[in-house]
């Protein structure tokens, strides 16, 4: 047996008979199994909860009776998020977003009922979810663990007596990274069985689920190897306790507080009041349907009487007014989906300061990676606004098009069509995306975890040389 | 150094008993200082050596028996019997972030001592720290400068009783000589000093009584000679180990 | 040179601590600052707001209003404008307030379709939570105190000083370092909550209660440094049995409680009330007016008999319907509000017991950026709604044109006044957790004594 695998036993060993250590692993991996099941438990409640509403007002729509179709365009459809399978194990921003949205005609409403916005502030102190607990608790649990790795042998006078014994700096230091390493991979084991054994139902895919575990045994990896840097690099164990407290708060605290702070400041978002400003200002700039003098909606008459061969509207065999909506909802569409993707652009740019930098705090980084990977990023929240909104526009210009089509047939001046036509309309599905299909995301924080771990084992032959120097 | 009965002891320890739990440690302990006396308290481990000190700094409530410095009962009142008596204890290091100087500055002030910097000149002059080093940090200090840091704050502090915890464990021998000619000086100003120690052979230069403490109780006490070699140092070396074998 | 003044010579020479004091001093300055900057923020979004309303408004104007105005008309198109300007205190403790709105356009028509619209904000960035002084002092102040007092007691035992000490002070001696360096880290938290207050012209009274807060929850940590510290062998097993503390009352048991009251306090309703009101505005096309007249006259007799017209459609019908609508849902807009505030009073409950959860209810109580804070915003939006379409009733009801003078006189939305207040529950509770830890704190340190076997 080398010396290194001879030192890592030994690490296993001292926290086996190490109560307060063993109590400290203890409560973790219990944390992590407490977080996995109440969280799972609330996922596929929150979940039940949605598809029972989705699936009652889907029905609520088909039970309409008959109506003018343009009605209908403003009875609109509710759609609710669906929330991803691994959402539980990182809620990510899901609880700060909205998870329903109304969709009605010429109107983009905003998803509401985010369960930040209906909690007290005790949800700012983070939720329990799996990702919570590897995230920000194990690492100190880690530093804990390591802390006195070598500083201890060093206080000791233990370590004079390895040295002496012919047992190399270098294979000391490897030796303690095993050792903690080993036990890094060990405290997130209960996690990584549970995303497993959630892999093995079906419920997600495996690709997935392995990249989750591969970044967080990075991100644990990081925290155990750094603890066995800065206590070889310390004189006393409580210097290289206070070094590693020190750097965890900045981490896992302070800068992931403190820069969206700055990435607000720096781009500003318009409020959605000034958004829907603006966005009927633009509206009106193109015309107004309502006014008619209106060059753009008089020119748009023009070119649907000569389509249709006719004089006046009312030779129309279409319902003009029908046509009109069609026209105009393609125009606060259009309008509407470019100031939706400057605003997007803008978030995206918040957070691609704050992304920049995970490189001084790779907690950004294990984060994003989560979020991604479990389907609650605000990728994920985009990509939901926008099938909401794709599906919005279909719809409703179907219902605009019964109207063109079948209004005319209609007789009386409560023309109503029959509520059959309403089952026609498509109900929203989301359809979730292949995480891994974009997968260039993952790729910037999978290299700042590396290149943290890169960087420790930079540093470690120099410390192993200091080390080794503690003997002469 | 004669006893004189007329004046106030220094020390007067009476029949004192004390234990922790079920252990006895103090078993009717009686010991007598005056004035301008030195005392040394030899004894092997666990044989009441530091529990004596304890009692002695009120830091102890003893179970019966009566303890006095300068007539005052350090349990019934610890802070006026500690103003009369100054604590070296053993290998004690001082702020390390503090300088010399600034370390007896802050001691000093901790005991309400009105004591300006020129006592604490003279001080650092008498324990014989070269003058360079005053305004150092005492990280940067060797045991012998620790130690001689603090006796400076004991001796700057000007009281009538000294209390020392082996104060020449881990001094060279030169040190080990000045610290005794300190002692005598002391002793000149009418100093009582009692020092707890292994050290027989710095004990026989300087002690004018040396006791031997074995479990819980002065078994033997020697008195220095007027003339010739103070002690018979190889008697007391055999008195010694037995004594160290019995604890 | 007085016993105190060297205390305070050896607390500030020790790199360690002044890093520790320097850290949070500048940390809590920080943290003003950016509190500061994001009320200013919000200052200047509501009078840009507030500009970009006013040209909207004028349009409506020009639009609808006239000789021949038809108040039906306008009130349909005129969104008017609420804002909820940051109260002076919200510097200190933003809360909420990055998440709720603070500017909200409600027209005449049914206030549960509108009341629950969400503000744009980016939600990764409201993801950690804000960095605010509340965070420093909740989160960081505990951490500062544990650097400078986990080896109060046993750092002086390990280098072998504390016989020496005691042997030269009485019990004074931790009385003054500890008052010392609670003093040092009370200034170095509240001085920049001071100058805040003076620079946002905050209420004197509401930053003492903040400073009140802060000096109990800062002695409570003070009390579990002196109870571990002087329990405990060494400097490294207190450190760690101190962080062990603060993560447990600070991140785990928050954590747990706040899963515990989203499981036990469901806010469904919400969303029920959205749904149902919505049902019954749209069902009222397919009634006989009549019945909605009659749902609309149980709330506004004053109108009873002035229903009749002739056609298929009038504005009063349509307003009736949107408020029958409304009026419909009350049940379940209650039911929504108390799991609300059932959620708000649990989290106040679980302050009695957790310390750094009570000094948070406590500071954004005071601060008024709560979750009460904003239920008071939506009350009064929803006073103010009332006045909006009792306003058109008139209008509306006896067919008068819709002047320019009419669309003068549409009332404004006035600011509600502050309901920030002081939370005496959560006062009494920390004062006496911070109690009873500090006294079992000061009895462990008298037992400390020189001699120990």
């Amino acid at each position: 047996m080398s010396a290194a695998t001879l030192i890592a036993r030994e690490e296993w060993r001292l926290l086996a008979r190490n109560r307060a250590g063993l109590l400290a692993t203890a409560l973790l991996v219990l944390l992590v199994l407490v977080a996995s099941f109440t969280s799972l438990e609330r996922r596929s409640a929150i979940e039940a909860d949605r598809e029972r509403y989705q699936a009652s007002t889907d029905h609520d729509f088909d039970a309409q009776p008959d109506r003018h179709p343009h009605r209908m365009v403003h009875y609109g459809q509710f759609v609710f998020r669906p929330v991803a399978p691994l959402a539980f194990f990182d809620a990510g921003v899901d609880s700060f977003t909205g998870n329903t949205i109304f969709l009605e005609g010429h109107r983009q409403n905003s998803a509401n009922f985010a369960e930040a916005r209906q909690s007290s502030l005790l949800l700012r102190f983070g939720q329990l979810t799996p990702a919570f607990v590897l995230q920000t608790l194990a690492p100190l649990l880690l530093i804990f663990l390591g802390f006195a790795s070598v500083a201890r042998e060093k206080e000791r006078s233990t370590l004079r007596l390895m040295l002496a014994q012919g047992i190399s700096g270098k294979s000391l230091l490897f030796g303690k990274f095993l050792g903690q390493g080993v036990l890094a991979l060990l405290i997130g084991l209960p996690a990584f069985t549970v995303l497993v054994v959630f892999a093995a139902t079906g419920s997600t895919g495996w690709g997935t689920v392995a990249l989750m575990i591969a970044a967080y045994s990075a991100w644990l990896l990081l925290w155990a190897f750094l603890s066995v840097l800065v206590s070889a690099l310390a004189q006393k164990p409580r210097d290289a306790l206070a070094v590693l407290i020190g750097l965890w708060m900045v981490i896992v605290i302070l800068l992931p507080r403190a820069l969206p702070q700055a990435a607000s400041a720096q781009t500003e978002l318009a409020t959605k009041i000034e958004s829907e400003i603006a966005l009927h200002r633009d509206l009106l700039e193109i015309g107004d349907s309502h006014d008619p003098e209106d060059p753009y909606f008089n020119d748009f008459r023009d070119k649907v009487l000569a389509q249709y061969g006719v004089d006046t509207v009312e030779d129309l065999p279409v319902d003009y007014t029908g046509l009109v909506s069609i026209e105009g909802e393609k125009l606060t569409t259009a309008i509407h989906a470019d100031s939706a993707q400057r605003q997007a652009a803008l978030e995206t740019e918040q957070n691609a300061f704050v992304h920049r930098f995970s490189v001084l705090s790779p907690l950004i980084a294990i984060r994003q990676l989560s979020m991604a990977l479990a389907g609650s990023d605000p990728t994920a929240h985009l990509d939901f606004l926008d099938q909401a909104e794709a599906f919005r526009y279909d719809f409703v210009q179907q219902l605009n098009r019964m109207q063109a089509d079948l209004l005319p047939e209609v007789e009386g001046d409560d023309p109503r069509i029959s509520a059959e036509n309403w089952k026609e309309i498509p109900r929203f599905s989301y359809q979730s995306s292949d995480r891994l299909d974009r997968s260039d995301r993952l790729v910037w924080p999978f290299a700042v975890l590396l290149g943290w771990l890169a960087v420790i084992a930079v540093a470690a032959p120099f410390a192993a040389r200091r080390i080794g120097r503690m003997g002469q | 150094m004669m006893t004189e009965p007329h004046i106030q002891p220094a020390v007067e320890i009476a029949q004192l008993h004390h234990r922790y739990g079920a252990d006895p440690v103090l078993r009717g302990l009686d010991l007598i200082l005056q004035p301008g006396e030195i005392y040394a308290l030899m004894g092997g481990n666990g044989a009441g050596k530091s529990t004596t000190l304890a009692a002695l700094l009120g830091f102890i409530s003893p179970e019966s028996g009566t303890v006095q410095v300068c007539g005052i009962d350090p349990v019934a009142d610890p802070r006026a019997a500690r103003a009369q008596m100054a604590y070296v204890p053993e290998n004690v290091s001082l702020y390390e972030h503090l300088t010399a100087r600034e370390n007896i500055s802050y001691f000093l002030a901790l005991s309400d001592s009105r004591r300006g910097s020129d006592a604490i000149e003279a001080a650092l002059t008498d324990v014989g720290l070269a003058s360079s080093a005053w305004d150092k940090r005492l990280s940067g200090f060797s045991k012998g400068m620790r130690q001689k840091v603090a006796i400076a704050l004991a001796l700057a502090r000007d009281v009538p009783v000294l209390l020392l915890d082996e104060p020449t464990s881990g001094l060279d021998p030169r040190a080990v000589l000045e610290f005794n000619r300190l002692l005598d000086s002391a002793r000149k100003r009418r100093v009582a000093v009692l020092m707890v120690t292994h050290d027989l052979v710095s004990a026989v230069d300087i002690a004018d009584r040396i006791g031997f403490l074995i479990a819980g109780r002065i078994e033997e006490e020697r008195e220095a000679q007027a003339s010739g070699s103070r002690f018979d140092l190889n008697a007391l070396h055999d008195r010694y180990t037995h004594a160290e074998r019995a604890a | 040179m007085n016993a105190l003044r060297a205390e305070a010579r050896l607390l500030l020479r020790s790199g360690r601590n002044l890093l520790a004091l320097v850290l949070l001093l500048v940390l809590s300055c920080a943290a003003v600052w950016v509190g500061i900057a994001k009320i200013e923020n919000q200052r200047a979004t509501i009078e840009r707001v507030e500009r970009e309303q006013a040209r909207d408004l004028a349009s409506v104007e020009d639009a609808n209003a006239g000789p021949e105005g038809d108040a039906g008309y306008n009130a349909y198109y005129a969104f008017m404008l609420t804002q909820d300007p940051p109260p002076a205190l919200a510097f200190a403790a933003i809360g909420q307030r990055d998440l709720q709105p603070f500017v909200l356009r409600v027209r005449a028509l049914g206030l549960q379709g509108q009341l629950y619209d969400s503000e744009t904000y980016n939600p990764e960035l409201a993801l950690p939570g804000v960095f605010d002084w509340a965070f420093v002092l909740i989160y960081l102040l505990p951490l500062v105190v544990i650097a400078l007092g986990h080896d109060l007691v046993t750092g002086e035992r390990e280098t072998g000083r504390l016989r020496l000490l005691l042997s030269l002070a009485g019990e004074g001696l931790w009385l003054r370092r500890i008052a010392l360096r609670y003093g040092a880290v009370m200034a170095a938290v509240g001085l920049p909550l001071v100058v805040g207050g003076i620079i946002m012209a905050a209420p004197a009274a509401g930053v003492a209660v903040m400073l009140a807060g802060a000096a109990l929850y800062c002695a409570f940590w003070f009390g579990l440094a002196m109870l571990v510290g002087g329990t405990m062998r060494s400097s490294t097993t207190a450190a760690a049995g101190m962080i062990g503390c603060w993560i447990v009352l600070t991140l785990v048991l928050p954590a747990l409680a706040n899963a515990a009251i989203a499981r036990q306090v469901p806010v469904a309703k919400g969303i029920d009330l959205t749904l149902a009101q919505r049902e019954n505005v749209h069902r009222g096309w397919d009634i006989p007016k009549e019945e909605t007249f009659e749902r609309f006259f149980a709330d506004h007799p004053e109108w009873q008999g002035k229903q009749e017209f002739e056609g298929r459609f009038h504005w009063k019908w349509y307003y009736a319907m949107h408020q029958a609508g409304d009026a419909s849902v009350a049940g379940d807009v209650a039911e929504y509000r108390a799991s609300l505030a059932r959620r708000e009073e649990l989290t106040r409950v679980l302050g009695f017991v957790l310390p750094g959860v009570g000094t948070m209810n406590l500071v954004h109580r005071m601060a008024d950026t709560d979750i009460a804070g904003q239920l008071a915003y939506q009350d009064s939006i929803a006073d103010y709604h009332t006045d909006l379409r009792t306003f058109y009733y008139p209008y509306l009801f006896e067919d008068k044109y819709f002047t320019r003078a009419d669309f003068a006189a549409i009332p404004r939305y006035s600011p509600r006044a502050g309901t920030g207040s002081v939370a005496l529950g959560p006062l009494l509770a920390l004062a006496l957790a911070a109690l009873l830890v500090v006294a079992a704190g000061a009895l462990r340190m008298r037992r400390i004594s020189g001699h120990s076997r």
